[in-house]
């Protein structure tokens, strides 16, 4: 294949591009003219140091900041030239820290999914019953769906959340830090779904994460960022070694090849275990 | 297994709504016949469905209706009003009197009513410009209330401290009006702000209605954004709706609704505060149901507080505004300490 074809593909494949994002709160630049392509169909990871910007750029391309220079296309369309349920459409975003009422209940928390599908004259049709029931069967919460979220198990409201997004029906699912406050079996538990969500309903999913081994077991695509810039893009195998570890999360590590899933396997050393180089 | 207690109170909660409008119903036509003698009830509805009785029409059209109309448009629009704001601020404590927005509106009427009366105590412009200025005053108080509180504006107790200090600011300074503004408006503004429904005539009435016709319909096709409002920002936003400027139009929309049901009756407190709050309880989550509830809740209350200082303190005219702040002011501190446990 010459170049020019697999750039084409590629091309074909991005359901997202990024040209030169920038982006700053206030005085501070948190992204520097960053550009990346997102494969349609494929779980991407963002991933890095804490504050190197991969939530700010998660909330960039579901356009909850504003960029102060560059691009993202979905598709062909500009998104900053969609209107707010247009988009709501195309992309789901499921937060870091999401809160909705004590007393609200699983069914009408995965309701509200369907908000960017109803319209004045249309509140709720068949296709807004049958989403919600499928969302509901896929992330297992159909039994839990009288409950109120208040009484619910911290994995159990993370699962009513990704039902929320996935009643959405949108090609595209971000999710922002899902297992941050989950233990070791609700972290597995939610990040299958997560695999689910790309294999069952074919969705592309976009993902941050700091935990380096989930990144490089559950992604298709990682992508290392350091202080607002894109360090590495490619598949975990070909990414994943000694010396990016130290570039971009300040760590020596040993690098093997996990047993059980054949993914690379970070493991840190001890201090007094590193070579002084 | 056991039904759950929200499939319950949903399922149920249309019957709810029948047994409240019934309960106001009653009220509004014990209302009607209750005075210096006692129409029966009987009488009463016949001359409402528009029979001709000799003697009673008069009393009932003109006199006793009146005051009973007014009550339940403007009881039903506080509430409505504080269900809007305890909705989108995600806020047991957020109604139109803690917010300062019915102590704006007295402000203005009060001005307007200093500013624009002549010495025989008659306006020299259209009293329709009455609600115009407690619209402006409400819509002002809302949005300093918000402009203090900022980011914060989803934290109970802050939004409360703002509120209250702004309202706070606010009485003194139509104290101040009331005492530098001429005297012969005094009685009348006072009587105002206690929030009263007596000497209000049909014109009054229809200026109310004219603009709350509007307004509730409008609420009515908001109402389908609320349930998402439920949610934070991030989450809101994520689903297509923008929620800080969902919110700036609901506050308006809420201040010019209380406004309009002080512009009348004066500064009625804590209906605004205790109808949705019952509505949710009763009613559940449910955003029309909802909004009907409170309407006739807020109604009820204000009707029957009418009722019960006609009951006690007739033939002198107590303002009806008294009673909810009598009844309003423990179940507020209950709010405030319950909420206190979850925060």
């Amino acid at each position: 294949m010459t170049e020019a074809t697999t750039e084409a593909t590629a091309t074909r494949n991005a359901v997202i591009s990024i040209e030169e994002l920038s982006l700053d709160y206030g005085k501070v630049n948190v992204l520097h003219s960053l550009s990346l392509t997102i494969p349609r169909g494929k779980i991407t990871v963002l991933a890095g140091a804490n504050g190197c910007g991969k939530s700010t750029l998660l909330r960039a391309i579901r356009r909850l900041h504003k960029p102060s220079g560059g691009r993202i296309f979905l598709e062909e369309l500009n998104i900053h030239g969609l209107g707010e349920k247009a988009l709501a459409r195309k992309i789901g975003l499921l937060a870091q820290s999401p809160s909705a009422p004590e007393d609200m209940t699983v069914q009408e928390l995965v309701r509200l999914g369907r908000y960017p599908h109803q319209t004045l004259l249309q509140p709720w049709s068949a296709g807004d019953t049958e989403a919600i029931e499928q969302a509901m069967a896929g992330t297992g919460v159909g039994d839990l769906r009288d409950r109120r979220l208040g009484s619910l198990s911290g994995g159990q409201l993370q699962r009513a959340w990704i039902a929320m997004v996935l009643a959405q029906e949108t090609d595209i699912i971000c999710l922002d830090e899902p297992v941050n406050h989950l233990d070791l079996a609700h972290q597995l538990e939610c990040l299958e779904l997560v695999h689910r969500l790309k294999e069952q309903f074919g969705r592309t999913v976009v993902l941050v994460l700091h935990d380096l081994n989930l990144a490089a077991r559950y992604g298709d695509t990682l992508v290392f960022l350091r202080g607002g810039k894109i360090v590495a893009t490619g598949a975990p195998a070909d990414l994943v070694t000694e010396e990016l570890v130290a570039d971009v999360f300040g760590v020596q590590a040993r690098i093997i090849t996990d047993p059980v899933h054949g993914r690379p396997l970070c493991i840190p050393l001890r201090l007094s275990e590193r070579q002084s180089s | 297994m056991t039904m759950p207690a929200r499939a319950l109170a949903s399922s149920r909660a249309p019957f709810v709504l029948v047994a409240i409008v019934l309960l106001f119903v009653l009220l509004a036509s014990t209302g009607v016949a209750f005075g210096s003698t006692w129409i029966p009830l009987s009488q009463v509805w016949d001359v409402l469905l528009g029979a001709e009785i000799r003697g009673k029409t008069v009393i009932i059209l003109q006199f006793r209706l009146p005051r009973v109309v007014i009550a339940a448009l403007a009881g039903g629009g506080f509430a409505v009003a504080g269900y809007l704001l305890q909705r989108v601020t995600r806020n047991d404590l957020a109604s139109p009197g803690i917010l300062g927005v019915v102590d704006g509106a007295a402000l203005a009427v009060v001005c307007f009513l200093a500013a624009l009366s002549n010495e025989s105590n008659a306006l020299v412009t259209s009293i329709a410009y009455q609600p115009v200025a407690a619209a402006a005053g409400s819509i002002l108080a809302i949005f300093v209330v918000f402009a203090f509180a900022g980011s914060q504006a989803a934290s109970a107790i802050r939004l409360l401290l703002f509120g209250t200090a702004v309202a706070a600011v606010l009485k003194s300074l139509t104290v101040i009006a009331m005492l530098v503004g001429p005297v012969y408006q005094a009685g009348q503004a006072a009587r105002w702000i206690a929030g009263a429904v007596n000497e209000i005539n049909w014109n009054e009435i229809r200026i109310t209605a004219m603009g709350m016709l509007p307004l509730m319909l409008i609420v009515l096709i908001v109402a389908r954004k609320l349930p998402p409002a439920d949610l934070d920002e991030t989450s809101a936003r994520s689903v297509g709706l923008n929620l800080p400027t969902f919110r700036v139009h609901i506050f308006v929309l809420a201040a010019a609704i209380t406004a309009l049901s002080a512009a009348f009756v004066g500064g009625v407190g804590f209906i605004g505060l205790m109808a949705p709050h019952l509505a949710r309880r009763l009613i559940g989550r449910t955003v029309h149901l909802g909004l009907v509830g409170s309407f006739f809740i807020g109604a009820s209350m204000l009707v029957g507080a009418d009722l019960i200082v006609r009951l006690l303190f007739s033939p002198t005219e107590v303002p009806a505004g008294t009673v909810p702040a009598v009844i309003g002011a423990p179940y507020f501190l209950y709010l405030l300490m319950r909420n206190q446990r979850h925060d």
